[in-house]
């Protein structure tokens, strides 16, 4: 009888055929860095659909001050009386603050990775749109980090770059009586200085960039194969870019050329 | 036609390596690019110098050997075209034609401009086999595959394995060789048992020798093969498939 496996413990000594050696993918892996960047941006996108819908309130005839107020207080209050006060508002923030480090981190590292990879030779390189805003989006993404900052020390925290009429503690009465924060006359004292104005049109520009490659890498990242939903994307990725550009950058051009006042 | 060479020279993978300037008087516009670099080491050892190492195999665009840089152009100055379907008639006469080795970290010069490119074949190794019934002949139509998938893998499976995309790509990746890839063996029944299993191990070995895909779309209007962009999303498809099957080979 010939013997068991198990009576062979030298069987196990026998070389079998091994897979290549090779060193381990780096962690994390760089599909999941893409699937993160994919969902962070996607929801950067939407916060930015519905934070230019608020913007657009300006715009609103018979009181857009009113408006504006109104929708910034609803903001800070949104979900009351399920959750207290500003809860949804923290939350909210706190969301976007993970999916913004979130964002950056992947991007850094994916960077990093790509460059290292890169070979020595120079390349000639078509001049396709994508080339432009894909190989920028290291750079188009750290100035809008940069305008995140500015944007919230300017209108949010009030700190260091705001206008010497900023304020926290102005108030506005809603026709129903309600008293509420006085945003739109910070936004107004703020787009009257033209050089932030300047800088507020510029980076939409960037945001722009950012959008138009962005999106169309979400639809590859999330491995979108339809030949269908990929021209879609396309599309989309410039749609929402021009939206974006156009509606945001109208507000502080409009507030300089004297169109929007309190 | 006279046309000027610069051609990267490099001893070794090690050795340092710069250009060298040659000078082509009898070059004739139908001649392949291949064949430019054929008459070049005819003048040099005419001259007893050291022929320039260059890669060839077909030359007639099946195999993927050839695998250069020409004027910083995976394959040369037409897109969609490998080295030895391209000709002189794209330059003018008395033009500097810029000859370098594939441009790329994980493909190693190993002499002037011949580049190691194995990082491809581990990458086709970690794939794998497939099942398929071995023995005896199966009877025609037992394994059914419908006409338009058949094509769709085709379309896929006619990457050559050249390396033009990694080359192309300003990031080294090679995410279009690997879709490529995944995408023939995803559209037919062959193989199927092990369709996750294969996700996982071929992109594991992607990523770690070559770059993040960026989709910029470069690796596609190289591809000699004519590889459509649509690959790379292949790759992030197959492996998110394969993160949803919970460590199952299909």
């Amino acid at each position: 009888m010939s013997p068991t496996i198990q009576e062979r413990p030298d069987l196990d000594q026998i070389p079998v055929a091994k897979r290549p050696a090779t060193s381990p993918p780096p962690r994390p892996q760089t599909w999941i860095l893409k699937v993160i960047m994919a969902t962070t941006g996607s929801i950067f996108i939407l916060f930015l659909l519905f934070h230019l819908a608020g913007n657009l309130k300006v715009y609103l005839p018979d009181d857009p001050q009113g408006h504006f107020n109104e929708y910034a207080h609803w903001l800070r209050t949104l979900l009351n009386p399920l959750v207290p006060g500003s809860t949804f508002l923290w939350a909210f923030r706190a969301v976007m603050v993970l999916a913004l480090c979130l964002h950056v981190y992947s991007g850094l590292t994916l960077w990093i990775r790509a460059h290292r990879l890169r070979g020595r030779h120079a390349r000639k390189v078509h001049s396709t749109k994508h080339h432009l805003t894909g190989r920028t989006m290291l750079w188009s993404g750290l100035i809008i980090l940069s305008f995140i900052i500015f944007h919230l020390l300017d209108l949010t925290i009030g700190r260091a770059v705001e206008s010497k009429e900023f304020s926290t503690k102005a108030t506005y009465t809603l026709h129903d009586g309600t008293v509420v924060t006085d945003a739109y006359s910070n936004l107004i004292h703020s787009f009257e200085r033209a050089p932030v104005a300047i800088f507020y049109v510029v980076v939409m520009i960037v945001i722009a960039f950012h959008l138009s490659h962005g999106i169309w890498s979400i639809i590859n990242d999330f491995g979108g194969t339809a030949h269908r939903t990929r021209m879609v994307f396309l599309f989309l990725a410039d749609l929402i870019a021009l939206i974006v550009v156009i509606g945001n950058a109208s507000i502080p051009l409009a507030v300089l050329a004297g169109g929007l006042t309190l | 036609m006279r046309l000027i060479l610069e051609v990267w020279r490099q001893d070794g993978p090690d050795a340092e390596g710069s250009f060298e300037t040659h000078e082509i008087t009898d070059a004739t516009p139908e001649m392949s690019l291949l064949e430019l670099l054929d008459r070049l080491n005819h003048q040099l050892v005419e001259n007893d110098l050291d022929p320039v190492a260059f890669e060839s195999d077909c030359r007639e665009g099946i195999c993927g050997t050839c695998g250069l840089d020409v004027n910083g152009n995976p394959h040369g100055p037409e897109d969609n075209v490998p080295a030895c379907g391209q000709h002189v008639r794209s330059f003018s006469d008395g033009q500097t034609v810029r000859f370098t080795p594939f441009r790329a970290k994980s493909f190693p010069v190993l002499r002037d401009l011949i580049v190691d490119r194995t990082g491809l074949d581990r990458i086709i190794q970690a794939g794998g086999t497939i099942s398929v019934d071995a023995g005896t002949a199966p009877d025609a139509d037992t394994l059914l595959v419908t006409h338009d998938d058949a094509e769709r893998a085709l379309d896929f499976a006619a990457c050559i394995g050249c390396g033009a995309c990694v080359s192309a790509c300003p990031n080294g990746a090679a995410y279009l060789f690997t879709g490529a890839k995944l995408a023939h063996l995803a559209l037919i029944p062959h193989g199927k048992e092990e369709r996750a299993r294969r996700a996982r191990s071929v992109i594991a070995q992607m990523q770690s020798e070559f770059g993040p895909c960026s989709q910029i779309g470069e690796c596609a209007l190289a591809c000699p093969a004519e590889i459509p962009l649509v690959a790379i999303a292949v790759v992030n498809r197959e492996r998110l498939r394969a993160g949803f099957k919970k460590g199952k080979p299909n």
